[in-house]
């Protein structure tokens, strides 16, 4: 009696496989041992061997075929044999399965609710009840952190209730954000059907198969911010010419400054000074004086700003957020440090309006606390620059003869070549780095 | 089932035979000397002239219909026209007889009876009567067409012939100077102020509904008869037979005061075309060959049944002379089987395929008309050339009133565009008459010597004693007694109020609700029923028309099907269709059953409440039966009165103090809240309350969630605010009733509550009916008609999941798909 041979199952998440090539075609001898096909999943390719013996009396699938799994591929046996039985159907095992799982289906949905497993939704797949989006709407509920136990994981009254019984709220603008997964085209900003059929083109995200109680992993889908941040960084990548030029100097004057000021912070009235407002002021002190790397590159044109307005790249729960200091270059150094410490404590708390998220000339990105010595900043667009500040590190340098220990503290400039050339990336990283070395020089201009 | 009369087994056991007299046929035969004794000049020429108008406005309609002109008038009508061309004599020949207290009710095919009673009552009326009368008619709007801008007329009558004529072509084409607005057109219109009832597009339909109007003449002693014209097609319909027999019951001439001799004082009338439609009665569709034999079978007195010529309108004449006079001797019913032909066809799409042209040659050759018109001048009564003139003038007059007729700026048609609220108004008369009539109210006894009315005396009027603990079942006030109360109240406040249906006398209905009535009231008021539910629910509409008010009884609610038209063509739609002219102060009394299967335990509100026109109402508690009972009684709709027969021994767990003992009316259309809650709202039609106050139980006392139930206790009309106010409080509602969920009203309330609180919603509205099964037996119905464990597994898994709640029922959408797949 002819076999079957069946797409087998790699793995309970896999439920389709791709044949990459045949090593056997129709009419060919068989033995056991035989490598008949391979195919791949998503993650690794499988040679199928065969276990029986005689002849490959068909192919039902082809080369580049994605074939469902426990389907039949092909059927060995001996020749003459009717055959028609196996084109196409399923083998018995992969009919029985849905048997199997009926009972699950059928479980209470109460059990469901005591450990809910998802959490977080974002806009666009939130499933959420018209009365409890009405409550968070008019709260500000962080919906992102609901836990639906309505039916169907839909989010219900009670779970945007609890949300603000612990005060889980934000801003009105990261609210917002959660709205605006699904961009209305239609009349009044209506979103229409093909708004949603492009949504779900862009998210190209396959809803998740089931994950196995026993799974050593867990899928959680991505919040929004979270691909608005995935999409900007890599448009940005993409779109540009960016190069990244690394330099340090030497931070000694700058950290005894620091010390001074530090010391003397409430005598004088001065805020917590730290070396990253430091960077901000020496930076709005410099970059005028480069204007390329305080501009926006538009495609066809160059927009040179008269003023400084730096991006502070922050990191919160919600992910990347980047406030902006407007005219620091009109600020004292204890006005930036105190500004800068307003608008990133309002974006750590969601509660920043986001107009303050927008306009930024140049960005400032800060991994020092963290021990990066040297990174490749991604650029803003349509910003031409972006800023790397590095932790500080011991060097060495001869200074008179004799070799001595300093610390050194790293700058990754990210330029976009499309609007400046190295030479002039260079020169404004070598400025800054100056002016910080005698920065106290600075302070006198 | 009156105890006085004996069902004697020696008497019914002996041999013999059942005797019948036979049938006349075609008997008269007087010579026109004869005749010229009983009429005189005037009085044939008015026969030949009404004929002759009659097969004028039917000439003029076929030509308008066929050609879209008429004598040079344009016009087409996209409306109905079923003609009578040659039956005219028989027409003119019935209406000479009537009075404007006789009642005529036609069908499909009556221009030609309203025209002959609209003339005939003219001839009758005096001058200031029929002046008065067309004054007075929809505030003297078709007076007005019709007299123009001259002053009055000497000739009322001549004004009042364009009145009438004017008034039906105008209601035929659809304006709204018509009799009824044009909202009856061809096939329903009527003048009452002439003794002119509705006709019914129905066939036979107004059987049953004349049956009520000479229920409503003997039983209130009012004077005159009521003719039923059907054609001979209609005897193949089963109200018709039911009307026969319901007219002609035993019990009228036996049991009844006053009346030892027969039944109603009504005549039907079949007119005998041969033809309904196509189909031929004789000799293909029927069996009886003669009309007149179906007479012969319903009473003793064999209906007075006798086949007339119809072809000459002296011998309809003499017949309906004949039968009037027994009529109103109290002998009645009675039966013409008059013969006459249909020339023109059923309709001007009529191709007569299924007759021959020398089948209708031959009738031609007989025609009314031109036979009547050659005999008066063979008998010198009238020239040819005064026929002709007569003629000649009607062609003038029927010239104008179409002209009138189609002219928009005098006869427009109804601007729904610039009045979109028109018809709706008209839906429902929505008044409150107390009593019909001002005589004093007949009764046996005074009220308070009734054995019931002293027996609820003793009853506990609220269900709990101050400790809240229940009285037992014989010591509580229950459903039963409110409506008892509330029926007793009509029937000695309103002398019009009427009650039957099938065992209401003696057995006191078949659920005890009129236990108590058979002392206090007579024969004639109220009464048993043959089974004929057509019968029951048609002989009410027509009681109604003819100016009373009834409360009929069908028993279980599934006997709704038996009744079908007469609920939901004619109850419902004569108001409406009457352009408000008709009141239909009737309640249908229809009990939802438990424990007796398929075809005894269906709640059918869907089916009603589909039906525009009806107000459906299902109260379920004493407090609210009283009430709305109360309310309906004093009203002037027509209410389908759901009970159910699971509580009606329910005593008042609500209203705080007890059903009142005095006079209170519930308002129509307002849901009542019987339990205040916050947490989610149970809303519920019918005797599910009780199983929905149990699951708020559950809910409260295990889960901590609370629940508001709120009883729909009316379904048309609704008001929804209530309901809305719950639901944004919410934000959660089920709804529940025992009707079977698919098409349910359950199903349009939650259709509605989402559209109106939409945004208020935490889930979708969930609706709770029975499965779409047959009901099973009594041992199986927990598994069919919605339980309180139903009402929380919905919730949990629908709207609110429970935690901790194991649900045991399967609310999931595959189910639901695959129940839908199945048709379950």
């Amino acid at each position: 009696m002819a076999t079957a041979v069946i797409m087998p199952r790699q793995g309970q998440s896999v439920e389709s496989c791709i044949i990459t090539s045949w090593s056997k075609k129709p009419g060919d001898a068989v033995k056991v041992g035989d490598v008949l096909f391979s195919y791949e999943t998503d993650k690794s390719s499988f040679d199928e061997v065969s276990t029986v013996e005689g002849t490959l009396l068909a192919v039902f699938k082809e080369e580049g075929e994605d074939v469902p799994c426990l389907e039949n591929v092909c059927v060995i046996g001996n020749p003459g044999e009717d055959i028609s039985a196996f084109a196409g159907a399923a083998s018995p095992a992969a009919e029985e399965k849905p048997a199997e799982e009926a009972p699950k289906a059928e479980a209470p949905a109460a059990t469901e609710v005591a450990a809910p497993v998802s959490t977080a939704v974002d806009g666009a797949q939130m499933k959420i009840s018209p009365r409890a989006k009405a409550l968070a709407d008019k709260t500000f509920a962080d919906l992102l952190k609901a836990v639906p136990t309505g039916p169907d994981g839909r989010i219900i009254e009670r779970d945007v209730q609890l949300l603000l019984d612990k005060s889980l709220t934000v801003s009105p603008a990261a609210y917002a954000s959660y709205n605006t997964a699904v961009e209305g085209t239609g009349i009044g900003g209506m979103v229409t059907l093909s708004d949603l059929e492009r949504k779900v083109e862009e998210v190209a995200a396959p809803v998740a198969a089931p994950a196995e109680p026993e799974a050593d992993f867990e899928d959680v889908k991505l919040p929004n911010i979270r691909k608005v941040i995935a999409k900007s960084m890599h448009a940005s990548l993409s779109n540009s010419a960016q190069l990244t030029l690394n330099s340090s100097f030497d931070a000694t004057k700058l950290m005894a400054y620091r010390a001074q000021v530090k010391a003397n912070a409430e005598k004088m009235g001065l805020a917590n000074i730290t070396l990253n407002d430091i960077v901000l002021y020496a930076v709005s002190r410099t970059i005028l004086d480069f204007k390329e790397m305080n501009a926006h590159y538009l495609d066809d044109k160059m927009r040179y700003f008269n003023n400084v307005h730096l991006g502070i790249a922050v990191d919160t729960d919600r992910g990347l957020l980047v406030p902006t200091l407007k005219y620091a270059n009109k600020m004292s150094l204890n006005e930036i440090s105190v500004n800068a410490k307003s608008i990133i404590k309002e974006a750590q708390g969601g509660t920043i309006n986001p107009d303050k998220l927008q306009g930024a000339s140049f960005t400032i990105t800060n991994l020092g606390s963290l021990g990066v010595e040297s990174f490749t900043p991604v650029i803003n667009p349509p910003q031409t620059g972006i800023l790397g500040v590095c932790g500080l590190t011991t060097k060495v340098k001869e200074v008179g003869g004799e070799i001595k220990a300093y610390q050194a503290m790293g700058l990754s400039l990210t330029f976009d070549h499309r609007a400046l050339d190295g030479a002039p990336a260079a020169k404004f990283l070598k400025a800054l780095c100056n002016n910080l070395e005698n920065f106290d020089l600075l302070l006198a201009k | 089932m009156p105890k006085s009369q004996f069902i004697d087994p020696k008497e019914l056991r002996k041999a013999g035979k059942v005797e019948f007299i036979p049938v006349d046929v075609n008997v008269y035969n007087k010579t026109t000397a004869e005749e010229k004794k009983l009429f005189t000049t005037d009085d044939f020429l008015r026969i030949y002239r009404d004929m002759a108008i009659i097969r004028e406005f039917e000439t003029m309609l076929n030509d308008i219909k066929t050609k879209s002109a008429y004598n040079g008038v344009e016009y087409n009508n996209p409306g109905p026209a079923h003609l009578s061309i040659g039956q005219e004599a028989t027409a003119v020949g019935e209406a000479y007889c009537l009075d404007t207290d006789d009642y005529i009710f036609g069908s499909h095919r009556s221009h030609g009876e309203i025209l002959a009673k609209g003339l005939s009552a003219i001839h009758k009326l005096s001058e200031t009567e029929l002046y008065d009368t067309m004054k007075e008619f929809l505030d003297g709007s078709i007076l007005k067409v019709v007299e123009g801008k001259e002053e009055v007329k000497g000739d009322t009558k001549d004004l009042a012939i364009d009145f009438l004529l004017y008034g039906a072509l105008a209601e035929v084409f659809a304006r709204t100077t018509g009799f009824n607005k044009g909202l009856g057109g061809s096939m329903h219109a009527f003048f009452i102020p002439f003794g002119i009832f509705p006709n019914n597009a129905i066939v036979g339909g107004s059987a049953t509904i004349s049956t009520g109007a000479a229920l409503y003449k003997k039983s209130n002693k009012k004077s005159g008869i009521v003719v039923c014209n059907i054609g001979d097609g209609s005897l193949g319909r089963g109200p018709v037979w039911e009307a026969m027999n319901f007219a002609a019951m035993d019990q009228i001439r036996e049991l009844w005061p006053d009346s030892k001799d027969g039944g109603l004082p009504i005549l039907f009338n079949v007119n005998n075309n041969f033809y309904g439609m196509g189909g031929q009665t004789y000799g293909e569709t029927m069996a009886y060959h003669f009309p007149a034999r179906m007479g012969v079978g319903v009473t003793p007195s064999q209906m007075h049944a006798e086949r007339v010529d119809g072809y000459n309108p002296l011998a309809v004449i003499d017949a309906y002379k004949r039968k009037k006079e027994l009529l109103l001797e109290g002998k009645g019913p009675a039966l013409l089987d008059v013969v006459t032909y249909r020339i023109s066809g059923h309709s001007p799409s009529d191709s007569s395929t299924y007759r021959t042209p020398e089948e209708i040659e031959a009738w031609k050759n007989e025609d009314v008309i031109e036979a009547f018109g050659a005999k008066l001048v063979k008998g010198k009564i009238a020239t040819k050339a005064q026929l002709e003139e007569i003629r000649e003038s009607i062609k003038n007059r029927m010239t104008k009133i179409i002209k009138l007729a189609i002219d928009d700026s005098v006869s427009p048609r109804m601007d729904l565009d610039a009045n979109p609220d028109l018809i709706s108004s008209i839906m429902f008369s929505n008044q409150k008459i107390e009593k019909l009539d001002d005589r004093e109210p007949e009764v046996l006894m005074p009220y308070e010597e009734n054995s019931r009315v002293k027996a609820i005396k003793n009853k506990a009027r609220f269900a709990f004693d101050e400790n809240g603990k229940p009285y037992s079942k014989l010591k509580t006030y229950n459903i039963r007694d409110g409506l008892f109360e509330a029926i007793m109240h009509s029937f000695y406040t309103d002398p019009t109020t009427i009650a039957y249906g099938e065992d209401n006398r003696d057995w006191g209905g078949a659920f005890a609700v009129y236990r108590g009535m058979t002392e206090a009231l007579p024969y004639d008021r109220f009464f048993n029923s043959p089974i004929s539910e057509g019968a029951i629910v048609g002989s009410a509409v027509g009681y109604a028309m003819a100016g009373g008010r009834a409360i009929v009884e069908l028993m279980y609610a599934d006997f709704i099907g038996c009744a079908g038209d007469e609920i939901f063509n004619q109850m419902a739609k004569w108001q409406s269709m009457s352009a408000g002219i008709l009141k239909m102060p009737v309640v249908l009394r229809v009990s939802v059953g438990s424990k007796y299967g398929a075809q005894h335990s269906q709640d059918w509100t869907a089916l009603t409440a589909h039906i525009p026109g009806l107000k459906v109402v299902f109260p379920s508690t004493p407090y609210d039966s009283k009430g709305l009972m109360n309310a309906a009684l004093s009203g002037t709709d027509p209410v389908i009165f759901f009970e159910s027969q699971r509580i009606y021994d329910k005593g008042e767990e609500f209203h705080q103090g007890g059903v009142p003992e005095e006079y209170y009316e519930i308002p129509f259309g307002e849901p009542d809240v019987k339990r205040v809650g916050s947490d989610i709202t149970i809303l519920t039609i019918g005797a599910v309350l009780y199983r929905a106050l149990d699951a708020a139980k559950t809910l409260q006392e295990k889960y901590g969630i609370s629940a508001e139930v709120i009883d729909s206790r009316s379904i048309v009309p609704f008001n929804y605010e209530k309901v809305i106010e719950s639901v944004k409080k919410t934000g959660k509602i089920v709804i529940v009733g025992d009707a079977c969920e698919r098409g349910s009203i359950m199903r349009d309330m939650a259709s509605n509550i989402t559209e109106m609180c939409f945004d208020y919603l935490d889930g979708p509205p969930v609706v709770l009916g029975s499965r779409n099964w047959i009901t099973p037996a009594f041992e199986l119905e927990a598994s069919y008609f919605p339980q309180a464990d139903w009402i929380i597994d919905a919730i949990s898994e629908k709207i609110l999941p429970i935690p901790g709640h194991v649900s045991t029922h399967n609310f999931s959408d595959i189910e639901k798909i695959d129940r839908s797949k199945k048709g379950v």
